[in-house]
């Protein structure tokens, strides 16, 4: 059973992960870097240097789903060094198996729902000038971050490959499909609130704003032909200049 | 004109916040929303910090790290472009949304400089990786961890690097053009400032995986902009 503090150091390793990421293998030397203490309890000698060779293959997940996975390889390994695994579950090939499906989830989940969300709401804040608004965008998305980050390694360890059914019950597609639809409700009224006080300072008739969302559908359509925001911008910021001098000429 | 030792503040905010984008921690700090209000709270200017950062990360809200993807490097935008609005503005004279605006549009493509550099820090991993190898079949195993942590440093260096580069060239382009389009973006500047959420929100709804985008965002902007009109 490994200790309370060599489970804080693995803890606390989780967080640089990505440190040496590179396009061969990914996170892999990261993984290594992250078990190693934990390693160096359950094996010796020649078994020590075969454990380390196994967690140098390709890994890449999300960096926060990475927790569960690697408490998870915890327990498998902890049975391993005792001889107790009754040879249906690998560690490598239970490695390479989860982490796809994981950084999918983790993806979605952090990446597409969670911080567009968060964001939108520290926005909305912001631009009443509160200055605790990027406060709000850092707790919003760091109590789930968190949460999956000790849970998920605690959780992992101590049920081992069981603590799968765990993650599934929290149904976290589903609820980046709800964060998703929350942000663009969000950024709905807040274009729509932007787009209205910028007619309101300039004195423009307010009917023309409800022309913005034929103008951000066009250039949807613009960004899914792969053209970038980058772009965009400056080709629109370009064309206002240009517009607004020849109007004042 | 120039003060280095401001500079070199929002240098240390950079180094933090582009080691959180990827390399440690990942509290997102790096999110420009965080980032520039960070710079501007270190240079004295919060408020300018605050916003760009909301400038900047409504227009690349809808941009996700996914797998070997490297994004546009906003984390140094939003340093670099809050940086150059303050420090300059405290030397020119140029302040407000006008700078912002100008600071950002000068930032934003020297921003590209940081996909460079975070593929060659990448790239400068494998051969990290490729010593750590070594030193397992060696059986000094104990090193892993060292050639693991170098993996900060280079990250750190991309970050500094990208910093660097936009606060440099973006100075002398700013303190160049500033005199000549100073009159025209200030026209201009409630229009430009318009454009970032809007191009964003495209991005957004053009790229989000949610069937019935456009039905959620065309419903929300007509309830909103509607209760505005007629209150």
């Amino acid at each position: 059973m490994l200790s309370r503090s060599v489970l804080a150091r693995i803890f606390m390793r989780s967080f640089l992960l990505q440190a040496s990421w590179n396009f061969e293998r990914m996170q892999s030397l990261g993984v290594l870097y992250i078990l190693a203490p934990a390693l160096r309890v359950l094996y010796r000698g020649e078994a020590l240097t075969r454990a380390y060779q196994r967690h140098l293959s390709y890994f890449n997940t999300h960096p926060y789903m990475a927790s569960p996975i690697l408490g998870m390889t915890l327990a498998l390994e902890e049975e391993r060094s005792r001889n107790e695994t009754d040879g249906t579950v690998d560690v490598e090939e239970f490695k390479s198996m989860i982490m796809a499906p994981y950084a999918a989830m983790g993806d979605a989940f952090f990446w597409g729902g969670i911080r567009p969300f968060a964001a939108c709401v520290a926005i909305f804040i912001a631009l009443q000038g509160a200055l605790w608004a990027p406060v709000v965008f850092l707790v919003l998305f760091n109590l789930p971050h968190l949460c999956i980050r000790i849970g998920g390694l605690v959780g992992g360890y101590k049920h081992g490959i069981r603590a799968t059914q765990v993650i599934q019950k929290f149904h976290l597609p589903d609820l980046a499909i709800r964060c998703k639809e929350g942000t663009i409700l969000f950024l709905g009224g807040l274009c729509a609130y932007l787009v209205f006080q910028c007619l309101r300072s300039e004195e423009v008739w307010r009917g023309w704003g409800l022309m913005a969302i034929p103008l951000v559908i066009l250039l949807g359509w613009f960004g899914r032909k792969g053209i970038s925001n980058l772009i965009l911008i400056l080709l629109s910021s370009g064309i206002l200049l240009l517009l607004i001098r020849s109007l004042a000429d | 004109m120039l003060f280095p030792s401001e500079y070199l503040l929002a240098g240390i905010i950079a180094i933090l916040a582009g080691l959180d984008r990827t390399a440690a921690m990942q509290f997102m700090v790096s999110r420009p929303i965080v980032a520039a209000p960070l710079t501007g709270l270190v240079l004295g200017n919060p408020i300018v910090g605050l916003h760009v950062g909301i400038l900047i990360e409504l227009l690349w809200l809808g941009r996700l790290p996914v797998g070997a993807a490297i994004p546009p490097d906003d984390t140094q935008i939003a340093v670099g472009g809050t940086a150059l609005a303050i420090i300059i503005g405290q030397g020119t004279g140029y302040v407000g949304l006008p700078m912002i605006l100008l600071c950002l549009l000068v930032a934003m493509p020297l921003g590209k400089a940081g996909q460079f550099f975070d593929r060659l820090a990448r790239k400068g991993n494998a051969l990290i990786l490729e010593k750590a190898e070594i030193a397992v079949l060696s059986g000094r195993g104990a090193s892993v961890e060292c050639w693991h942590l170098l993996g900060v440093v280079l990250f750190a260096a991309a970050s500094l690097i990208t910093y660097l580069v936009i606060v440099s060239v973006g100075t002398a382009i700013v303190l160049h053009l500033a005199p000549i389009l100073m009159p025209l973006v200030s026209e201009a500047s409630l229009w430009v400032q318009l454009a970032f959420p809007l191009v964003g929100a495209a991005l957004v709804i053009g790229t989000i995986n949610v069937s019935r985008s456009i039905v959620l965002f065309s419903a929300s902007f007509m309830a909103v902009f509607l209760l505005l009109w007629y209150q």
